[in-house]
């Protein structure tokens, strides 16, 4: 199912939560909306599932406007960030509400509650249909809440934060299996997160939020790599910035001129005094400390009176140091000052 | 396809539920009402073919003013006494002190969930063995009963909602606890005292069955005047006397909607 | 809080202990006891007399309460689940002024409006819905009884259970209501489950309390045909002065309250 939006404001009080937002999110992909808390992305989701009704502005699924069509008419399935399984019912009950509400005959509905268990791989709890959802753990209610959306053949699978409350290390396998399964069945889906991370690596198409209004969409490489925005740098990856100009010799000149946004895994450090390749810009800087992340050290540089992140192969001691950037690394930015929005 | 609109059916069942709740609730009042200003009214007129205002003025003399007068000053010694005994009470309770804890709190609350007659029939057998059967004093124990389970519950959540870190600090300062819960506590548990008070009193003033058992026919209260009287088929007396009854508790919660927490309105279910 | 303040709190608690004591417990324990004696003999008498005279009343008793409930939650659930899911302030407000006014003044004022010749009857008939001057019999059976019991419990338990249905968070509704389901749908489904235990809670009080209403019945009943326990156990203690078959009755009441004491006493055990 192709979804477009055109235009959507809805404002909360004097809170603008929606300020024009347009976007399309392409048949059988799966789309990550990321963005800080209060970006606006719960709230688009939610416009997409029809809890909620935009002040101004269209909603399109598979060319039909569907602005003002109530959310049990949208074949839209939203998976909620605490899964909302209902607490008195079994799993089994859980999964087949939608269906049962459908009119299908019991044999129908008892088939599609085990496809859809077989789809989220809960088939191999023995007895696992019975039990309620407090006897079961937090990837396994995960896994329920997604069964219980995906049974009822969706058109488009929502998924608000569906990895928060998921401690660290199931939210990594469950992330895997959430990105194998949407592969699996392709049906459109809509993956709200703030880790950037996460969005990153589950995305076919990323659109990044802030105040309201998509400030940059994409496929994740693109988009991580250039970056139209400094909010857009600054939020993805971990990013320097600093105020200042580069100087025709490749220096970088402190200056209100400017903004300077680099990555810590694009910053180099080499030994004070060496002559770098003419297509690095370049500053000299002070190592203050140096930390072990486990895939890498990163070091912490003074460079003027700010503290820029360098990730380096080895540790390195404190002491004078050139920090180097490959210019085609180097975001620059005009004027000092944070964008309007921020 | 739906819209989102809100249907024809559903405006239209919204208006009839309205319309429903609107009759129901106010329906038996507003007949209160009409009875309270009818001088004349034979079957079957829909309206009273005289109105006027003869039967209100008569409340403002003789046996009702007297009845409205004893039960506001029975009202008012409860509620003092009602409080006064409970404040240590609640305070000992709130804070987890109470000797027999759960045993004395139980106390506290079973005159909610015993049926109230035939303990109020016994205690008037009591009363008549100590002469305090048709006596003030006798009414005030009665309704000492409701008051202080009302008073005890709602101060004890009145105290609960003050940290105790806020005592520990006077504490901490040298004041005796007596002095900390006369200097620090109750000024802060002020606004549950006085929603306290305001319930024990409204118990007091409608209290109906213990009044009737152990007041009647020597003390009469309002709600005792209004029954003899709906009993004896002078619907206007009553009817005034019955609105009169009302006014407090309605403009309570004219007034206090917005302050009243849930658990205190919970009471008022069971004057 | 040192010994001698802990004595002087504890002393000064004593006075309500006391009082409650001799207002509550000691005519509790001797209604207790009076029931099992008769003319200064213990014996079982007394209950022997309640079910040759009154079986019939406690049945009417248990049937008024028990219809009073089932109305009073078939209203309460729908109403509560109403404004749970669509907010409508004002009508909810309205719902709430029967908790202020007194049972007795309930009691007249359904007198009044339910009566055969009452207010009630006279608005139908001048609405041209029944034929000018018919009398309705609404108010002197049991049927006008559970009328009057439900509108002035139906307060009460609204107020509980929209309570009680605010806490289910609203995720919980909307995953019902994306999936279809409607009004009735997310009230029984969801919100019903969801809120079991408030529900029973205000089902035992509300039914306890209609087993035990005293006003409400005495001022609408016309005296003849079965009556409220109540209304016997006064006539039985003011009428006749029968203290023993009073006490009888009143311990039937204790029992048929149980379930209020157990539910009372496990929330001051909590």
């Amino acid at each position: 199912m192709e979804v477009r939006v055109e235009g959507l404001v809805k404002r909360y009080g004097r809170v603008l939560a929606l300020a024009g937002v347009n976007h399309v999110f392409p048949s059988g992909a799966l789309t990550a909306v990321v963005g800080p808390s209060g970006c606006g992305k719960t709230t688009l989701l939610r416009v997409l599932a029809g809890f909620v009704q935009p002040e101004e502005g269209r909603v399109w699924m598979d060319g039909r406007d569907v602005t003002g069509v109530p959310p049990q008419a949208r074949r839209c399935a939203l998976v909620f960030q605490n899964y909302a399984l209902w607490p008195h019912m079994t799993v089994f009950d859980n999964v087949a509400f939608g269906l049962r509400l459908q009119r299908l005959p019991a044999s129908e509905v008892e088939r599609r509650v085990r496809e859809a268990l077989a789809l989220v791989e809960l088939d191999r709890v023995p007895g696992i249909e019975r039990r309620r959802p407090k006897e079961l753990s937090g990837g396994q209610q995960q896994r329920v809440a997604l069964a219980r959306a995906l049974a009822v053949r969706p058109g488009l699978l929502l998924l608000d934060e569906p990895l928060s409350n998921l401690d660290a290390k199931v939210r990594q396998r469950v992330r895997g299996e959430i990105r194998t399964l949407q592969r699996r069945t392709g049906i459109t889906t809509v993956y709200v997160t703030h880790d950037q991370e996460e969005a990153l690596s589950i995305a076919d198409d990323l659109v990044v939020m802030d105040g309201g209004r998509i400030v940059q969409s994409g496929r994740p490489e693109e988009v991580y790599a250039h970056p139209e925005d400094p909010f857009v740098a600054e939020f993805l990856g971990s990013t320097n910035v600093l105020n200042g100009t580069v100087g025709p010799d490749g220096r970088i000149l402190p200056s209100s001129e400017g903004r300077l946004l680099f990555r810590a895994e694009d910053t180099a450090l080499w030994p004070a005094g060496q002559s770098l390749p003419p297509d690095y810009a370049w500053a000299p800087a002070e190592v203050v400390d140096c930390l072990f992340l486990g895939h890498v050290y990163r070091a912490y540089v003074r460079l003027g009176d700010t503290v820029v992140l360098a990730d380096t192969k080895a540790r390195v001691g404190p002491g004078q140091v050139v920090v180097a950037v490959p210019r085609d690394r180097l975001l620059v930015f005009s004027g000092s000052e944070p964008a309007a929005r921020r | 396809m739906r819209s989102p609109s809100p249907s024809l059916l559903g405006l239209v069942g919204r208006a009839a539920l309205g319309a429903l709740v609107l009759v129901a609730v106010v329906g038996p009042l507003l007949s209160l009402g009409l009875w309270s200003v009818a001088e004349r009214w034979h079957w079957p007129a829909p309206f009273p073919q005289q109105v006027g205002m003869k039967y209100w003025s008569r409340m403002l003399q003789g046996d009702p003013l007297r009845a409205l007068t004893r039960g506001v000053t029975i009202a008012s010694v409860t509620t003092v006494l009602a409080l006064a005994m409970a404040v240590p009470v609640a305070y000992l309770a709130a804070r987890r002190r109470l000797p027999a804890g759960p045993l004395a709190l139980a106390l506290f609350i079973l005159p909610q969930a015993f049926p109230q007659l035939p303990v109020f029939a016994s205690a008037t057998v009591l009363f008549y063995r100590w002469n305090l059967a048709g006596t003030v004093p006798g009414v005030v124990l009665i309704h000492l009963v409701g008051g202080l389970v009302y008073a005890v519950w709602t101060l004890t959540a009145a105290f609960r909602s003050i940290g105790p870190e806020l005592e520990e600090a006077a504490q901490n300062l040298g004041a005796s606890t007596t002095r900390t819960f006369f200097r620090v506590t109750l000024p802060l548990a002020m606004p549950g005292v006085v929603a306290s008070a305001i319930l024990v009193f409204l118990h007091s003033l409608d209290e109906f069955n213990g009044t009737l058992l152990v007041g009647a026919p020597y003390v009469t209260t309002l709600p005792v005047y209004m029954y003899t009287a709906s009993l004896g088929y002078e619907l206007q007396i009553a009817s005034v006397t019955a609105l009169v009854l009302m006014v407090p508790g309605v403009v309570l919660l004219l007034l206090l909607e917005r302050f009243l927490r849930a658990e205190y309105l919970a009471f008022f279910g069971h004057l | 809080m040192n010994r001698w303040e802990r004595w002087g709190w504890t002393l000064a608690a004593l006075p309500a202990v006391l009082v409650l004591l001799v207002t509550f417990g000691l005519p509790l324990a001797q209604s207790l006891a009076a029931s099992f004696v008769r003319d200064g003999r213990p014996t079982l008498e007394n209950y022997a007399l309640v079910y040759r005279l009154y079986r019939q009343d406690v049945l009417y008793t248990l049937g008024v309460a028990a219809a009073g409930v089932l109305l009073t939650f078939a209203c309460g659930i729908h109403l509560a689940g109403y404004f749970r899911l669509r907010a409508w302030p004002w009508v909810e407000f309205l719902l709430k002024v029967p908790l202020f006014v007194p049972f007795v003044v309930t009691g007249h004022a359904m007198r009044v409006f339910l009566q055969p010749s009452g207010t009630l009857s006279l608005a139908l008939g001048a609405l041209g819905l029944v034929a000018p001057g018919t009398r309705l019999g609404l108010g002197e059976g049991w049927l006008g009884l559970v009328l009057a019991l439900t509108w002035k419990h139906l307060a009460l338990v609204v107020l509980l259970l929209v309570g009680a249905f605010r806490a289910v968070d609203d995720s919980y509704l909307e995953a019902a209501q994306g999936f279809g389901a409607g009004y009735l749908r997310q009230t029984w489904a969801v919100l019903v489950p969801m809120s079991a235990t408030p529900l029973a809670l205000a089902c035992v009080l509300t039914l306890t309390s209609m087993l035990g209403s005293f006003s409400i019945p005495l001022l609408m009943s016309r005296g003849s045909g079965p009556q409220m326990l109540m209304i016997d156990l006064y006539y039985r203690f003011g009428q006749h002065g029968d203290f023993g078959v009073a006490s009888a009755l009143g311990v039937i009441s204790y029992v048929l309250a149980s379930g209020a004491v157990y539910a009372y006493l496990r929330s001051v055990a909590r």
